[in-house]
């Protein structure tokens, strides 16, 4: 293997302890790979029954206004108070970075947007002062449209409502589309192994593919059940997004092992695990090298990229890893664990 | 077996193919620079004052995240409207909608009509860069509802007691009208008596001046006050609908401008306004100035019912009665003006069509300026209250064409001109028609504005409301006219709102984000596959250039989401390339020749990359049909990458990989891998 690789790539290091003649014994150590998935898994739906996702408004309706002050925020204790008057419903105040503030509550009425920047802009006290004509005699000035100093100018950076049935309709074709994928990604698993039945039933290939994809998905939906317990982290229609987009490609890492599986095994001399295991190693560089050039856009987009899209792309840098992980360590051990039942 | 290849390799004919293809894609990335950076090459060009032709800028089209604006999101209430109305009535809303976005002077708003799921009917608008939101919001929202009433005649019988005291009630108005008429003829001072006795509350105060009127505003009263001389008051009692008239007659004149009587033979072509011919414009200039030659002042109207295509003109012949300056659209009026009595015109042309007319008499309107006593009486309405004093016609803000502001041509007093459509010139003239010498009332948001007495019959589909506007509520009350009563009630469902400073923060970041991953793709590749990755990059960067020249020039939306797809799609690109070269390194282990081994590398993982792109196809389309905007502009562009990245993975790569010196290769094979992996 190539010496720069090795220092790069922290699994190699890993995988080392198991070379045995250049080859990585990945079968035979199938129940630490098992064991490892289930562990996770498991943990990943206790986390999504104890805590859940936390959803964002495209699910549950509501509204979402985000402000930054041009100098310091008020606290959340003053807004707080400030806001307390209105009927706003679930009100939650977070502070972001650079004095801006996040507020979600569930009225989605304009009005009431406007009475919040009303409200916002009489506690900055800021507002009086832009856009002012002084008239001297008969001089007309016009006064600069920034703020004297000393004012706090509130500007709304972003605000969404999402009306109950609206929610309501995001969430049934989130549910469709993950209920039309699956069923696409089954169809074309089936079809790209349709002429595979000897020694390995095709139906096999499918299941191993299907599970290991459940595998990705339980992950990633855990991960985010934790984010969000502990890190106020909403998941909304773009979570879906990502989540179907690592269907595809955990699927897609799959099929690339399984294809050379199909390849080898009727050439090969070895014992059906062995032969496996060979076709892992074979399609262990590349399955880790593409996932790698698609992990490191995504790594710039969470480290560089804006708040919007930041928790996109952290599913999907997560999925593409499970992704990755799961077609080497879960589904072709699968494969050796259902013949072997057979036999 | 290796000298074989070289010759075949070596064979002038292959090398050419590969050169015409290396010219093909040199093209198409040459093309794409100057599509994508249109505007730095012109700018280059200027300032170095280069003799260069330049080339047309395309910009990239920029969501709303991205420069900043609202997308809105209405529920449309269709459940009181029957089924088949309602494609038509949604269309309505979407019209309505549009042009009151319009004043907005937002580019390209979009305003769009999609069907939910469970047959829910959605309106959805996108106001790119809007600066005041919640002002759009109120101006969509409003529905300003105009109706049009006549007066209400069905069972309106008094009880024997509401007669008494109507009765009662008149009387002691008659006496008290008498009482103030004699002291008026025993030379009281008429404005004194009018500051104590009018009961009209907004003249006495100065003497009960009521300034110029003419017939077309105060009818009666100027009936009344044509008998009487100058300086002259009232000598019995006059009864009005109002009430007793006391009256004075301060001074008359009359007025510069002549009001015509005429009628007009329209003849409109497709594309002219309110025209529902199919006349091409040629075709309807023929057919007016043949009915010209035709016309006489005894077969005009005979003419107009059978040929003229303004709506109702079968039963009017073409009859506009009497109309004064400022009533009509300026050529029709002049013309009108210049003709002399009994003369038709020749054809003239304006936004209706072509038009001859045919002036049928003239006549002078003579202005007075009267002061009045009111002494109010009632009648049946005032007790039986407004509410069933009108009652709802046919016409309303839906027939409604056009609004403007003119000025009445007698006092100079703003007024709102009134266009209907075809439907609504037929209801107008009917219910014209059968109040004449009756009011009708116009009424916004169920409030009457006024309440014009119909003289005769209106045809041509025009009315004036005129009350006692300031210029600048005329022209309110005409703007909200024209942005129009919605057809449908609407509900405003979703509301996304970003501030252009964040999108240009958004864009910024992308943009980091995304030199930030092209570099570390660029390092991956050529650490891990050394001159191959080098030619790999070199193939990234066309695929780059091709990309961004088709989001500009399809054009696709850019918005955050699909500049996140973009930018995973350049991770996505190499895909293919990572799985070519892996495989190409295992051909060589094997022990096969350079050449030999790059063919198959590049046929052996065509399987693979097909399989692998597949799968996110597939999710790309699913995502594309069944997701929001938001999500849809992440799939178009991931769909559009992978597609790319195919053509430039598989072609452009390997076309550079062939056209380096294949013996050169064969020494310097440590570019492509290490040689110690041979011994393995």
């Amino acid at each position: 293997m190539n010496v720069g690789w090795k220092r790069t790539a922290g699994l190699f290091i890993v995988l080392k302890k198991i070379k045995i003649k250049d080859m990585y014994q990945i079968i035979n150590k199938k129940k630490i790979w098992f064991g490892i998935s289930i562990a996770l898994v498991t943990a990943s739906l206790i986390a999504f029954f104890a805590w859940g996702l936390k959803l964002g408004i495209d699910f549950t309706g509501g509204s979402l206004l985000e402000v930054k002050f041009s100098q310091q925020a008020p606290s959340v204790n003053e807004v707080q108070t400030a806001l307390s008057d209105l009927d706003l419903g679930g009100l939650t105040v977070q502070p972001t970075d650079q004095n801006g503030i996040i507020f979600r509550f569930q009225n989605t009425a304009e009005d009431m947007h406007q009475a919040v920047m009303t409200k916002l802009r009489q506690l900055a006290g800021g507002e009086q002062t832009a856009n002012q004509l002084k008239v001297d005699g008969d001089v007309t000035v016009e006064l600069q449209a920034t703020p004297e100093t000393g004012a706090n100018q509130v500007e709304e950076l972003r605000y969404e409502s999402v009306g109950p049935s609206i929610g309501q309709e995001l969430k049934r074709n989130a549910i469709y589309s993950i209920i039309i994928i699956l069923i696409a990604i089954v169809i074309y698993v089936a079809w790209a192994f349709r002429k595979v039945s000897r020694p390995v039933a095709s139906w096999k290939y499918g299941m191993a593919g299907v599970i290991a994809l459940f595998h990705d998905v339980i992950i990633v939906s855990g991960i985010f059940c934790f984010l969000g317990k502990f890190y106020n982290i909403e998941v909304n229609t773009p979570f879906v997004a990502a989540l179907l987009t690592v269907f595809g490609y955990s699927i897609a890492d799959t099929i690339v092992v399984f294809d050379r599986v199909r390849e080898n095994l009727p050439k090969s001399h070895q014992g059906f695990e062995e032969t496996i295991n060979t076709s892992i190693n074979q399609t262990l560089r590349r399955s880790i090298n593409t996932s790698m050039t698609t992990m490191l856009t995504l790594l710039a987009i969470v480290l560089l990229g804006g708040d919007s899209i930041k928790y996109f792309a952290l599913a999907l840098l997560i999925g593409i890893f499970f992704g990755t992980y799961s077609s080497i360590f879960l589904a072709s051990p699968l494969l050796t664990l259902f013949e072997a039942k057979k036999r | 077996m290796s000298k074989d290849f070289l010759i075949k390799f070596f064979q002038p004919k292959g090398k050419g193919k590969l050169w015409w293809m290396f010219a093909f894609i040199a093209a198409l990335a040459i093309v794409s620079f100057f599509v994508d950076f249109g505007f730095y090459y012109n700018k280059a060009v200027t300032s170095l004052s280069l003799n260069l032709p330049k080339v047309k800028e395309v910009p990239f089209r920029q969501g709303l995240d991205l420069q900043g604006g609202t997308q809105l999101i209405y529920k449309a209430d269709v459940e009181r409207i029957l089924p088949k109305d309602r494609t038509s009535a949604l269309n309505g809303a979407r019209d309505v909608i549009e042009r009151r976005v319009n004043y907005f002077g937002v580019s390209e708003p979009l305003v769009q009509i999609n069907s939910g799921s469970n047959g829910e009917y959605r309106i959805l608008v996108e106001l790119a860069g809007i600066k005041d939101v919640n002002e759009a919001i109120k101006k969509i929202g409003e529905t300003p509802l105009l109706e049009f009433k006549e007066q209400n005649e069905d069972a309106r019988a008094l009880t024997a007691d509401q007669q008494k005291e109507l009765d009662q009630f008149n009387n002691e108005a008659k006496k008290k009208a008498e009482d103030v008429l004699g002291k008026l003829l025993s030379n009281g001072d008429f404005s004194a008596l009018a500051k104590a006795f009018s009961e009209d509350e907004v003249t006495k105060g100065n003497g009960g001046d009521l300034g110029w009127i003419s017939a077309s505003d105060h009818q009666s009263i100027a009936d009344i006050v044509a008998k009487m001389k100058k300086g002259q008051t009232s000598r019995d009692l006059q009864k009005t609908e109002n009430g007793y008239e006391l009256l004075k007659l301060e001074d008359q004149r009359v007025k510069a401008d002549k009001e015509i009587k005429a009628s007009h033979i329209l003849i409109c072509y497709q594309g002219a306004q309110g025209c529902s011919s199919n006349l091409t414009k040629e075709e309807a200039k023929a057919k007016i100035d043949d009915l010209k030659k035709q016309a006489t002042p005894a077969n005009f109207t005979d003419l107009a019912k059978k040929n003229s295509t303004e709506p109702g003109a079968e039963t009017s012949g073409g009859d506009l009665g009497w109309f004064g300056k400022g009533q009509m659209v300026e050529v029709f009026e002049k013309t009108a003006l210049a003709l002399a009595k009994g003369a038709i015109s020749d054809p003239i042309e304006t936004e209706f069509g072509y038009h001859i007319i045919y002036k049928q008499d003239e006549r002078t309107v003579t202005e007075y300026k009267v002061s009045h006593i009111l002494i109010k009486t009632k009648s049946i309405d005032d007790i039986l209250g407004p509410d069933s004093e009108w009652k709802n016609t046919e016409l309303s803000g839906k027939n409604l064409k056009r609004s403007s502001v003119q000025f009445n041509p007698n006092d100079g007093s703003p007024e709102v001109g009134l266009e209907f459509d075809a439907d609504g010139a037929r209801f107008f003239e009917q219910i014209t028609s059968r109040n004449i010498d009756k009011p009708i009332a116009i009424f916004l948001d169920n409030y009457m504005i006024s309440a014009p007495k119909v003289n005769e019959k209106i045809t041509g589909g025009q009315a004036v409301i005129s009350g006692k506007f300031t210029v600048q509520e005329a022209k309110d009350l005409s703007q909200r006219l024209n942005a129009g009563a919605l057809p449908v009630p609407i509900e405003l469902i979703n509301q996304q709102t970003i501030g252009a400073s964040l999108g240009h923060e958004s864009v910024a970041k992308s943009l980091k984000a995304g030199i930030f991953g092209l570099i570390l793709v660029v390092l991956f590749l050529i650490i891990m596959y050394r001159l191959p990755g080098i030619l790999a990059s070199l193939s990234l960067l066309i695929y780059g250039l091709i990309v961004l020249a088709i989001f500009k020039l399809w054009p696709v939306t850019l918005t955050l989401s699909g500049i996140a797809g973009f930018i995973m799609s350049i991770g996505v690109a190499v895909d293919a390339n990572v799985l070519i070269f892996e495989r190409l390194r295992e051909e060589l282990r094997a022990g096969r020749a350079l050449s030999n081994a790059i063919e198959e590398g590049f046929n052996r993982a065509w399987t693979s990359i097909r399989d692998g792109n597949f799968t996110t196809i597939i999710t790309c389309l699913v995502l594309i049909v069944f997701s929001s905007s938001v999500i849809k502009g992440f799939a178009i562009t991931l769909f559009l990458g992978v597609l790319v990245s195919m053509f430039t993975a598989i072609v452009v790569t390997r076309n550079l990989l062939k056209l380096i010196d294949e013996r050169w290769l064969e020494k310097n094979s440590w570019i492509i891998y290490s040689s110690k992996k041979n011994k393995n």
